[in-house]
C-alpha cells in the first residue's frame, strides 16, 4: 500500500470516528442538562460553554453571553470551524476519495451518503429543531460505516490502518470527554456543594460515550468518580474504554511490524509499552492527579500517532 | 598533442522559503566525443544530499541531486579532469562541390533527416520581416557562408553581459543588439536555418587562454551542419571557429534543451541561482 | 403531466425521417433487432421510466460517479447525463467496426514508429514533412526511442458515426489519454439493475472485461529483464474531472493507483513509496499528459509528474502507455491521411470510411472551402473538445463572412468536411418527459499490446442532449447511453 494512501485511511478512520464523537457529545451534554438535577449543570451558558471546551475552544470569560444557535452552527455545520462536524465528514470523504481504489465500493458509497446527508442537512433546521435528528443520524450512520470497514473490507493492512486510527481517535476522545467532564463536575461542585465524586456529570460523561448501561450493569450501582474512571479508562472488557482502544491498535500494529521483537524506535514498541503501562494502574491512583493522568496519555496517543506517521506514512 | 583541463562548476542556490523534497539536474558534464575525454568526476554539495548519473532527453549526461531536507540554501560544486586534443578546425574542411551541396539541402530527405535543427523554435523563431537579415551567397561554399555569418552576428550585437537574461528572444536582440554568448548562439542558429542549413545550440566551457585563471560562466556556441564535412562549430560571440579552447558539454534546439541547472522544489516564493566556472589547463 | 394517466413510452415521439433514425423505420415500425426491446419497454409507462431512470441516477450519484462543476461558490456533483433506452449494434455491423478500429490503431502504431524512427513516409512523400514539424506535440526526446514491446498507443479511443447512407464514418482517433470507459461499464451496471428482464432477450457481449484486458496489454510491454511486471495507474489526482475513471481502473485491475508524488526515480528505475518502503513500477498506465510527466524534461513548473521519470523510460527501465510523444498522431491534420497511412504501412484499404477533408493550406481546396461554406464543417486542426468547430448551415451570412476571413487569415490553421448527418437514436430528455431523436456517436476502445489486441465490444454511444446538435463531447453537454454488441 501507498504510504500516502495510508496516511489518507488512517485519518478517514480518525475523521469518522471523531465526528462521532463530537455528534454524541453535543447530543448528550444538550438535552440531558434539559433535566439535570441542579441548576448550575441545567443552565444554557453552562452547557454551551462545555461544548466548546470540548471542541477544544475554552471560553473563560463569564461575561460573555453566549447564543445558543451560533455555537450549535459552529460545531454542527459552520465549514469555517475547523473543529465542526461537517468539516470532519468532509474530511473522512476526502480521505476515503483519495483511497477509492483500496476501499470497498460498499464502503465508499456509505462514506458518500454520509457526506451529502451531512452537507445537505438545512442550517436553520438543525439549529432551530434538528438538533436530536442530526446528531443520531451521524453515530447511526458512522456505526453503518464501522460495520462496512468490517465487512466488506478484507482484514489485512488497509483495514489494519483504518482500525488503528479509529482507535486512537477514539482513545483520544474519550479522554477528551472526561476532561471536559470533570472540568464541568469541578464547576458544578463550587455552585450547589455536592460532592466532586457523586456529580451528575460522570452518568452524563457515560452517556456521552455510550457506556452508562454498561457501567450500570457491571457496577450496578450509581456511577462515582472513581468508578467511571476505572471503568472508561481501565476496564479491557468495555468497547469504549481507553485500554480496549489501546489493545485494538496494538493487535492491529502487529499486522503491519511483524518483527517479534521491534525495535526500540518503533511505533510496534512504543504501543506495546504504553499498553504495558495502563494495564497495571489503578483509578485511585488516576483520581490523585487527573488532570496529569490526562495530559499524559493525550501525549501518549500524539506521539504513537507521529511515530506512525514517520514510520509508515513519510517514506 | 593534448591539453588536459580541469574545469569546476559552482552553483548556490537561495531559498526565499524553505524547501523540502527537491532535485536538481545538472546538464554540466562535459561529453565524451572525438576530442575530448573525460577523465573524472567529484561532485560536492553543501547538504550531502545524494547524487547520481543520468541522463536527459537527448542523451547526454545528467547529475542528479536529491534531497528531503529542509534546507534555504544549498551550495553545489562539481569538478571534472579532461584530455582535450589540439586540433585545427581548418584541417578537416575539403574543397567543396558546392553546386550539389546546395542541393542537397534542398532535398526532402536532408530536410526530414535534420527537421529538429531546422525548425523555428521559442529563441530562435527570426521576428517577421527579418527573415532575410543575413542571406547567403550561394556562388561560394556553405561553410564561407558560415564564416561570413559568423563574422556578421559577431558585429551585429554588441556584448554587454547583464542587459538581457535567460528568457530573452530574438525580437528584442534584433531591436536593440546587445548581448551575451547565449543571445549571439541563437541568432547564429536562427539565420543559419533561414538559410537551411540546420544549426544547433551548444553549451559547455571556453578556456581563456593558457594559464589564464579566473572566474567565468558556462559558455555557448553554434554548431551548423555542411555536407561533406559535418557538424562544425562557430564561436560568434568570439568571431572564432570552435577549436581545442572550447570544451562542449551538450547541444540542443536552443537554450531551453541546455539549461545547466533544472530545479523541481515544492515550495512558494522566490529563489535565486548564482553559477560560477573556472576553467584551467595543465599541459 | 397528470400522474394518473399512464403514457406509453414511446406515444410523443417523433420521427423526423429526415434524420437516420437508428430504431424506427419510416413507416414507424422498430428495426429488427430493436423489435424485442420495443416491445419489452411499450409494456411501460413513461412514468415507470421516468421512475427506473431516477433511481438510476440516485444510485450514480450515490456510489460518487460524478464529475465536478465549478461554480462561482461551491463546486457542485453532477451525474454523467445517461438513459436507459440502450443501443443496439448487430454482429454483422460490430465486426466491420473493431476490424476497422484494430487497422486503425495498428496503422497509427507503425506511423508513430517511423516517425520517430526512419520517417520513411515523409521522405516518400506519403505525408507532408509539416505534419511534424509544425506539431507541438512531437517530441524530438522520443527519437530513436524504442518502446517496450515496440508500442506507441496502447490504448486508442476511435470516436466513429454513423451517417444516412448507413455507413459508419470515423470522426477522430484520441491516442492520448482517451476516457470514459468507465462510464461504458457504469451504464452496462445501471442498465442491468434497472432493467434486468430485457438481457434474457438478447444475447450482449459483455463489457466488464475491459481491465482485465487493459492488465494483460499493459502486462505485455514489460521492460526486458521483468518476469512479473508491477503495473500502476498514475492520476493527476482527486481534482482531476476524471479521478472516477482513474480509480475504477486500478481497483478493477488490482493495481495501485498514484500520484507523481507516490513516486521517485532511483538509478534511472521508478519506484513507488510504501508503507514498507521502495517498491520497484514496471509499467504505468499514465492518465497524465506528456509536458507534466517529467518536471526535469518537460514543464518545469508542474508538480503532477515524477523527476527523472523519462530518463528511466529512455532507458528502457519502465514502460508509459501511452508511449509519450503519440499524441503528434491524433492531430486533426494527420487524421486526414488516415486512408494514405493504412495503405502506406499495412497495404490495405480502410476499413472504416474517413470523412473527406479539405485542407485550407492547399490553394484548390481552400478556394472549394470559401465557397462552400454553407455545406461544410470548418475545424481548426489543433483544438480538442469539439471548441472552435463551425457548422455551415447554421451559420448567417454575415458569419459566413466572419469565417471565411478567418480561414484566410489562417488558412493552415483549418480542415473543412462535409456536414455529416449523424444518425439518430430515441433518447430522453428531462425537460419534455419523453423520448426525442437525438444525434449520437460512439466511442470505441482499442488496446494494443506486443502481440495482442482487444475491442471492448460496446463502446460510449454519446448523445447531443441538446435539440439538432451535432456535437456530443460530455464538455459541450452530452450525455450517454449503453451500447449493446449482440452475440452470433
Amino acid at each position: 500500500m501507498l504510504a500516502r494512501v495510508a496516511n489518507n485511511l488512517f485519518w478517514m478512520g480518525r475523521y469518522i470516528e471523531r465526528s462521532e464523537h463530537v455528534a454524541r457529545y453535543l447530543n448528550v451534554n444538550y438535552f440531558s442538562s434539559l433535566d439535570a438535577p441542579n441548576e448550575l449543570s441545567q443552565s444554557r451558558q453552562f452547557v454551551l460553554r462545555s461544548l466548546m471546551f470540548f471542541v477544544g475552544e475554552p471560553l473563560n470569560d463569564n461575561s460573555v453571553i453566549l447564543k445558543e444557535e451560533d455555537i450549535l452552527y459552529n460545531i454542527g455545520l459552520n465549514g469555517d470551524m475547523p473543529y465542526s462536524i461537517i468539516n470532519n465528514v468532509k474530511y473522512a470523504r476526502e480521505n476515503a476519495n483519495s483511497a477509492r481504489d483500496l476501499i470497498s465500493t460498499e464502503l465508499y458509497e456509505s462514506i458518500n451518503k454520509f457526506y451529502h446527508f451531512v452537507i445537505n442537512y438545512s442550517i436553520e433546521d438543525f439549529t432551530k429543531k434538528g438538533l436530536y435528528d442530526f446528531t443520531v443520524n451521524i453515530t447511526e450512520m458512522t456505526a453503518i460505516l464501522r460495520g462496512k470497514i468490517r465487512g466488506t473490507l478484507l482484514h489485512d493492512d488497509v483495514y489494519a490502518i483504518i482500525l488503528m486510527g479509529i482507535n486512537i481517535e477514539r482513545a483520544t476522545q474519550v479522554i477528551r470527554i472526561i476532561n471536559a467532564k470533570y472540568n464541568d463536575a469541578v464547576k458544578a461542585k463550587g455552585s450547589y456543594g455536592d460532592k466532586i465524586s457523586h456529580s451528575f456529570e460522570w452518568t452524563t460523561l457515560l452517556k456521552c460515550v455510550e457506556s452508562y448501561d454498561m457501567m450500570r450493569r457491571y457496577y450496578k450501582k450509581a456511577p462515582t468518580s472513581i468508578s467511571t474512571l476505572e471503568f472508561l479508562i481501565l476496564n479491557p472488557d468495555c468497547p469504549r474504554s481507553v485500554i480496549n482502544s489501546i489493545n485494538q491498535v496494538h493487535k492491529h500494529i502487529k499486522d503491519l511490524d511483524e518483527s517479534k521483537t521491534p525495535d526500540k524506535n518503533s511505533t510496534a514498541f512504543l504501543i506495546s509499552k504504553v499498553k504495558g503501562e495502563y494495564e497495571f494502574k489503578y483509578a485511585e491512583e488516576i483520581e490523585e492527579d487527573i488532570q496529569g493522568f490526562i495530559e499524559k496519555i493525550l501525549n501518549n496517543l500524539v506521539q504513537i500517532s507521529l511515530k506512525m506517521e514517520n514510520e509508515f506514512f513519510n517514506y | 598533442m593534448s591539453f588536459e583541463y580541469s574545469v569546476t562548476y559552482s552553483a548556490e542556490n537561495k531559498y526565499e522559503n524553505p524547501v523540502e523534497n527537491a532535485s536538481w539536474q545538472f546538464l554540466i558534464v562535459p561529453e565524451d566525443n572525438d576530442t575530448q575525454e573525460l577523465i573524472s568526476v567529484d561532485i560536492k554539495n553543501s547538504m550531502q544530499a545524494r547524487s547520481e548519473f543520468s541522463q536527459n532527453g537527448y542523451g547526454f549526461q545528467t547529475i542528479r541531486i536529491n534531497t528531503k531536507e529542509r534546507l534555504q540554501k544549498i551550495n553545489f560544486s562539481v569538478s571534472f579532469k579532461l584530455k582535450k586534443l589540439s586540433f585545427n578546425p581548418f584541417d578537416q574542411i575539403p574543397l567543396f562541390d558546392i553546386v550539389s551541396n546546395y542541393e542537397l539541402v534542398q532535398s526532402l530527405t536532408f530536410k526530414v533527416d535534420f527537421e529538429p535543427f531546422l525548425r523555428q523554435t521559442k529563441y530562435t523563431v527570426l521576428p517577421e520581416g527579418t527573415e532575410n537579415l543575413f542571406l547567403f551567397d550561394s556562388s561560394i561554399s556553405i561553410f564561407e557562408n558560415l564564416q561570413k555569418l559568423n563574422n556578421w552576428v559577431y558585429n551585429f550585437i554588441h556584448f554587454n553581459a547583464g542587459v538581457t537574461h535567460v528568457n530573452t528572444v530574438l525580437d528584442e536582440i534584433i531591436k536593440k543588439p546587445e548581448g551575451v554568448c547565449q543571445d549571439f548562439t541563437h541568432l547564429f542558429c536562427a539565420l543559419s536555418k533561414a538559410n537551411n542549413i540546420p544549426a544547433r545550440y551548444v553549451s559547455g566551457y571556453l578556456h581563456q587562454g593558457n594559464g589564464y585563471f579566473g572566474d567565468s560562466q558556462m559558455h555557448a556556441w553554434a554548431e551548423a551542419y555542411i555536407p561533406q564535412v559535418g557538424w562544425i562549430g562557430f564561436d560568434p560571440t568570439n568571431h572564432l571557429l570552435v577549436n581545442d579552447n572550447h570544451i562542449k558539454v551538450a547541444h540542443g534546439k536552443d537554450y531551453n534543451d541546455c539549461s545547466p541547472l533544472k530545479g523541481v522544489v515544492y515550495s512558494q516564493g522566490a529563489n535565486e541561482t548564482v553559477h560560477s566556472v573556472e576553467v584551467q589547463a595543465e599541459q | 403531466m397528470n400522474p394518473d394517466v399512464k403514457k406509453p413510452i414511446f406515444s410523443s415521439y417523433i420521427n423526423n425521417t429526415a434524420l437516420f433514425d437508428e430504431v424506427f423505420n419510416i413507416n414507424g415500425t422498430a428495426k429488427n433487432v430493436y423489435q424485442k426491446l420495443f416491445e419489452l419497454y411499450g409494456n411501460h409507462s413513461i412514468q415507470d421510466y421516468v421512475q427506473l431512470n431516477n433511481k438510476a441516477k440516485s444510485s450514480f450519484f450515490n456510489q460518487g460517479i460524478t464529475f465536478q462543476v465549478y461554480d462561482k461558490k461551491e463546486t457542485q456533483e453532477k451525474i454523467f447525463p445517461f438513459d436507459l433506452f440502450p443501443r443496439i449494434i448487430d454482429e454483422d455491423e460490430w465486426e466491420i467496426i473493431e476490424r476497422g478500429a484494430i487497422q486503425r490503431s495498428k496503422a497509427l502504431n507503425l506511423f508513430l514508429w517511423d516517425i520517430y524512427h526512419d520517417k520513411k513516409i515523409i521522405k516518400d512523400g506519403v505525408v507532408p514533412l509539416d505534419l511534424i514539424s509544425s506539431s507541438a506535440n512531437y517530441l524530438h526526446q522520443m527519437i530513436g526511442v524504442d518502446p517496450p514491446g515496440g508500442i506507441y498507443n496502447h490504448i486508442s479511443g476511435t470516436d466513429v458515426i454513423k451517417h444516412s447512407d448507413g455507413n459508419y464514418y470515423v470522426l477522430e482517433d484520441n491516442i492520448r489519454c482517451p476516457s470514459g470507459v468507465s462510464y461504458v461499464i457504469c451504464n452496462r451496471t445501471a442498465l442491468k439493475r434497472a432493467l434486468f428482464g430485457v438481457f434474457n432477450h438478447y444475447k450482449t457481449h459483455t463489457v466488464t472485461n475491459y481491465a482485465e484486458n487493459l492488465l494483460d496489454i499493459l502486462e505485455s510491454v514489460k521492460p526486458k529483464g521483468v518476469d512479473v511486471p508491477n503495473c500502476v495507474v498514475i492520476t493527476p489526482g482527486m481534482y482531476n474531472s476524471a479521478f472516477y475513471e482513474h480509480s475504477y481502473l486500478a481497483k478493477a485491475m488490482g493495481v495501485e493507483l498514484v500520484e507523481g508524488r507516490d513516486l521517485f526515480v532511483e538509478n534511472d528505475f521508478v519506484y513507488m513509496k510504501t508503507i514498507r518502503g521502495p517498491i520497484k513500477v514496471d509499467v504505468i498506465y499514465r492518465r497524465v499528459d506528456d509536458q507534466f510527466l517529467d518536471p526535469l524534461e518537460f514543464r518545469a513548473d508542474s508538480s503532477l509528474g515524477v523527476p527523472g521519470l523519462f530518463a528511466a523510460y529512455i532507458k528502457g527501465n519502465v514502460c508509459l502507455a501511452n508511449a509519450p510523444g503519440t499524441g503528434v498522431a491524433d492531430d486533426k491534420a494527420i487524421y486526414t491521411y488516415m486512408p494514405q497511412i493504412i495503405k502506406y504501412y499495412l497495404d490495405e484499404t480502410p476499413i472504416l470510411n474517413n470523412v473527406h477533408t479539405y485542407h485550407c493550406s492547399r490553394p484548390d481546396e481552400l478556394k472549394y472551402v470559401l465557397e462552400h461554406i454553407h455545406e461544410l464543417v470548418i475545424k481548426p486542426v489543433d483544438e480538442a473538445g469539439g471548441y472552435g468547430i463551425s457548422i455551415g448551415n447554421r451559420l448567417t451570412k454575415a458569419e459566413i463572412k466572419v469565417v471565411q476571413e478567418e480561414i484566410k487569415q489562417n488558412p493552415r490553421k483549418y480542415i473543412a468536411q462535409p456536414i455529416m448527418s449523424l444518425s439518430v437514436h430515441p433518447t430522453y430528455i428531462d425537460d419534455s418527459e419523453s423520448f426525442e431523436q437525438r444525434h449520437v456517436d460512439l466511442r470505441t476502445f482499442t488496446l494494443l499490446g506486443n502481440k495482442k489486441e482487444f475491442v471492448l465490444k460496446g463502446g460510449l454511444s454519446r448523445v447531443a442532449l441538446k435539440k439538432g446538435n451535432l456535437i456530443v463531447n460530455s464538455s459541450q453537454g452530452g450525455g450517454s447511453k449503453d451500447t449493446w454488441v449482440l452475440k452470433k
